[in-house]
């Protein structure tokens, strides 16, 4: 079957099996490596892209679901060379270390920032609490977070 | 020599790319035509193997090739001991042990399906048939010390697979004349590295007919060597290009996949990708020791340590691993940094059919912290004295002698780190004595009050005679005025996400007194970057850091000699290989007195919890969190925030919330909804890192020794010792969690 959607910006076809999960189509047939897989279970947030602006689990999607909607990941956040703000705050705050949840947190991050752009630190622990991170123990990327909102205004 | 990126929070090197996600890790790897593997992993934790049938599978459309112990032209291997059956063999053809003839754990494979996709390579294997005579199983190394119990590997004589010893002054004559003895018997648990990539390989011939791979791994040149063991084959036939790695902990210090991925393009001149969902990573890839530890401290009326006894047995699992380096170093640190002049430790690993235990940040240092930092509390309150106060009479100075009989050297900066500490929790000296801080009025009525501290140590470096060394390789590339325009570091030292590919980057910076800028690290390949040793025992600033540091000496010196003779040179090369026992040769234990030198260097940490307990429920939440680490000079801040904090994760989860259980030898656990890492919500409110540069290693880079692991070490009996003041209970089983809390309050009546 035929899945239609706006990705990052661009209309894009793919031709996929019924049963195909979005990450697997982002990954395995589009080539978009951004967007990891940490448990298949939608347990770790790794996997984390917005659909329609609302951050889901891609590894658990269903890819047919994302058909005529408006899919963004990791690879869609900069601009050409200019790192989004929020990435920016990641890389100030030296959020992340082994980098592997870290496309994640950042997608988590911008559902939560687009959505409420002053969230009190309840909100972003909040916001963040369905991603896991084995390295960094949480503390820079809460600031960054923080710091991200505050330079978004 | 100027510090322009030592000692600055300089960027990461490779931030930038994580944060787009583009950095690229192996499961991010592709090649055209590539096959998918998938692994027939065994059904029991202990059995022999009467037959494979692997014709079904073949027979299904798209299966290439099932892979099974024919294949394997040396079928065996093991980070220490070659005790480990690459594929299991059906009983009557293993012949001399080889090839296993039985499956000793979960983890044992018997075959490696290959197929036209990964779909059809998991449909395969569910195809191969097994016949299996089911053997009992050993869950418990203490039952599997036993003479009668069953033996997990039948050509030893018993499952205890080392005995050390340490014996120091006279343990029996100190504890008779001692004032007070405090006891207890302390358990920890097995637990899940849990780093979140899962691990993944791809195999492939390369374009000079080596074999090579693609992997996550903290050891290359380790691999190749294991894997030119199982392949018959010389190293220089094989190759392991390390990308991006997602975390490993110790976790990916065993091979768990690069030598299937391997054995694939050796048995199939092929390209062939292998990637482990999360229930392999979770149930067939080792874990962290669980320890019993048995303790008697004595100590004077005026809190002087004399004499400690104590024992400690170790669950092995199923292979040797790294049980036996695990032990010793668990040995050495058993009783924790203090002058104790009579001591006596017996330490046993034993093999049972539990998962294999291997290295874990902490490497055997990071269980009997449980065991000595308890056993500080029950005497400071035997005594009536304050817990910071019994400490600081005790602690291990410059020039001490530790329980190994080695003289403590210039990086012990112990006491410095339990006071700052102390100082930041809320603490007062005041005349020699220190007084513990008011802790406010609870948030509810059911809800108690603790803050609780913890002291632990940590060598930095391989220990007790294996020999740390690494080597680097250091190209200038110079523009027409002679200046250094490019650097390029060759160092086989595997960024896991600890931050070393900076942090050497920052070194060679400085060394040849370049901006940060010009430097980049190569990409560690086995066939370009020479060996570094392992991403373990927080060894890398220290002992690769000196292997950076000399040949960008050597560069420098080379450099000069360029500019001075005018020769027109425009590129530069040296390599140095830095070796520990240049600056201090570690030896074995002696094997009646286990008096040694034990290691190269140390780094230590004291950490304090303020804990609020719910009485009703047993549920502890963290407050605040202090953690004071003096690992030398700090190489760059921002990063050893980081493995604070990180450390500190992992030994929240230690205390509270992550347990591995597994039911005569079956895991229970598949997935982190039933392994429960910590979340941001599990953290403490407040964290505060403390950095203490009181005792620079002058044999360390810059002063610096090693932090990646001893921010875990103090963590859990800082928590279960805040637990105890908060309650009045002595937490003696890791996990703290809230059942154990809760039954723990009841069996006290204080619910």
């Amino acid at each position: 079957m035929l899945l239609k959607m706006t990705l990052n910006g661009e209309p894009v076809s793919v031709e996929i099996e019924p049963d195909d999960l979005l990450a697997q189509v982002l990954r395995d047939k589009l080539g978009l490596i951004g967007t990891k897989i940490g448990c298949g279970e939608g347990e770790c947030g790794a996997c984390t892209v917005l659909v329609d602006g609302v951050a889901v689990t891609s590894c658990i999607y269903p890819a047919m679901k994302a058909h005529g909607r408006r899919v963004e990941t990791i690879e869609g956040v900069a601009k050409d060379h200019e790192l989004h703000v929020i990435q920016q705050a990641f890389v100030d705050h030296a959020a992340a270390q082994c980098g592997y949840c870290t496309p994640g947190f950042i997608m988590a991050a911008k559902a939560l920032l687009d959505t409420n752009s002053h969230p009190t630190r309840e909100e972003i622990v909040a916001g963040i609490s369905g991603n896991l991170c084995r390295c960094t123990g949480y503390y820079q990327i809460v600031e960054a977070i923080e710091d991200a909102a505050r330079r978004m205004g | 020599m100027q510090l322009k990126a030592v000692g600055q929070g300089v960027q990461r090197l490779d931030i930038n790319q994580k944060v787009r996600g583009t950095r690229k890790y192996p499961q991010d790897f592709n090649m055209e035509g590539q096959l998918y593997a998938k692994v027939v992993w065994s059904a029991h934790p202990h059995a022999v193997v009467k037959r494979i049938d692997t014709s079904v599978a073949e027979a299904l459309p798209g299966v290439v090739r099932v892979i099974t112990y024919r294949d394997v032209p040396v079928n065996e291997y093991g980070i220490n001991i070659y005790d480990q059956p690459v594929l299991v063999a059906p009983r009557h053809l293993a012949g001399g042990g080889q090839g296993g003839g039985k499956v000793r754990w979960v983890g044992d494979r018997i075959a490696i399906v290959v197929a036209e996709s990964e779909r059809i390579a998991a449909h395969a294997r569910d195809l191969v048939q097994v016949e299996y005579e089911p053997l009992p199983v050993v869950d418990d190394p203490r039952r599997a010390m036993q003479p009668d119990a069953p033996l997990v590997h039948e050509n030893r004589e018993s499952n205890i697979l080392k005995h050390i010893v340490i014996r120091r002054g006279d343990v029996g004559l100190a504890l008779a004349h001692a004032d007070v003895i405090v006891e207890g018997y302390y358990t920890t648990h097995h637990v899940e590295h849990a780093y979140l990539q899962p691990d993944a390989a791809l195999g492939f011939v390369d374009d000079e007919s080596r074999i090579a791979v693609i992997s996550s791994c903290q050891w290359p040149a380790d691999d190749l060597h294991q894997i030119a063991h199982m392949l018959n084959l010389p190293e220089d036939q094989l190759r392991e290009i390390v990308p991006a790695v997602g975390g490993a902990f110790g976790g990916r210090e065993d091979m768990h996949i690069q030598h299937l991925a391997a054995l694939c393009a050796f048995v199939l001149r092929h390209p062939v990708k292998i990637v482990f969902d999360r229930e392999e990573v979770t149930q067939r890839t080792g874990k962290r020791h669980p320890f019993y530890m048995r303790y008697r401290t004595g100590a004077t009326r005026d809190g002087r340590l004399i004499a400690a006894q104590v024992e400690l047995i170790s669950d092995a699992g199923a292979y040797a691993s790294t049980s036996i380096p695990v032990l010793g170093n668990a040995a050495t640190f058993a009783l924790g940094p203090y002058k104790i002049p009579h001591a006596r430790v017996d330490a046993y690993t034993v093999y049972t059919n539990n998962a294999v235990t291997m290295a874990m940040r902490g490497f055997g240092a990071t269980q009997p912290p449980f065991g000595y930092e308890s056993q500080m509390d029950k005497l400071a309150e035997v005594l009536g004295m304050d817990p910071v106060e019994l400490r600081m009479k005790n602690l291990l100075d410059v020039g001490d002698i530790a329980v190994t009989g080695n003289v403590m050297t210039a990086e012990t900066g112990v006491k410095e780190t339990l006071r700052r500490a102390a100082l930041a929790a809320g603490w007062r000296e005041e005349d020699g004595h220190w007084i513990k801080p008011d802790l406010g009025t609870p948030s509810a009525p059911y809800k108690r009050r603790g803050i609780g501290v913890a002291v632990a140590y940590k060598n930095v470096g391989y220990s007790l005679g294996f020999e740390d060394k690494a080597t680097a390789k250091v190209e200038l590339a110079l523009d027409e005025s002679g200046e250094i325009a490019r650097v390029v570091v060759k160092v086989a030292a595997v960024e896991v996400g600890q931050g070393v590919l900076t942090a050497l980057a920052q070194i060679a910076a400085d060394t040849l007194g370049v901006d940060m800028d010009k430097v980049r690290l190569a990409l560690v390949d086995t066939s370009e970057t020479p060996d570094a040793g392992s991403s373990s025992a927080s060894r890398h600033v220290f002992i690769s850091g000196n292997a950076v540091a000399g040949a960008a000496a050597q560069a420098k010196e080379k450099w000069q000699t360029i500019l001075r003779e005018e020769t027109g040179e425009m590129h530069v090369e040296a390599e140095y290989t830095f070796r520990g026992r240049s600056v201090r040769p570690t030896t074995p234990f002696d094997p009646e007195t286990g008096q040694c030198e034990p290691h190269i260097s140390y780094s230590y940490a004291t950490q304090i919890a303020l804990v609020e307990v719910d009485v009703e429920t047993g549920q502890t939440e963290i407050l605040e969190f202090w953690s004071a680490a003096d690992a030398g000079k700090v190489i760059n801040p921002i990063m050893y925030f980081g493995q604070q904090a990180g450390g500190v994760h992992m030994g929240v989860g230690y205390a509270l919330t992550e347990n591995y259980i597994q039911q005569e030898g079956r895991p229970r656990a598949r997935r982190f909804s039933e392994y429960h890492i910590p979340t941001v919500m599990d953290m403490p409110r407040q964290f505060e890192s403390i950095a203490v540069e009181s005792a620079p290693d002058p044999n360390g880079p810059f002063g610096a020794t090693g932090l990646g692991e001893t921010p875990t070490l103090p963590t859990a009996p800082a928590i279960t010792n805040a637990i105890h003041d908060a309650t009045g209970v002595w937490i003696e089983s890791l996990p703290a969690n809230a059942e154990r809390v809760w039954r723990a309050l009841r069996a006290a009546d204080k619910l």
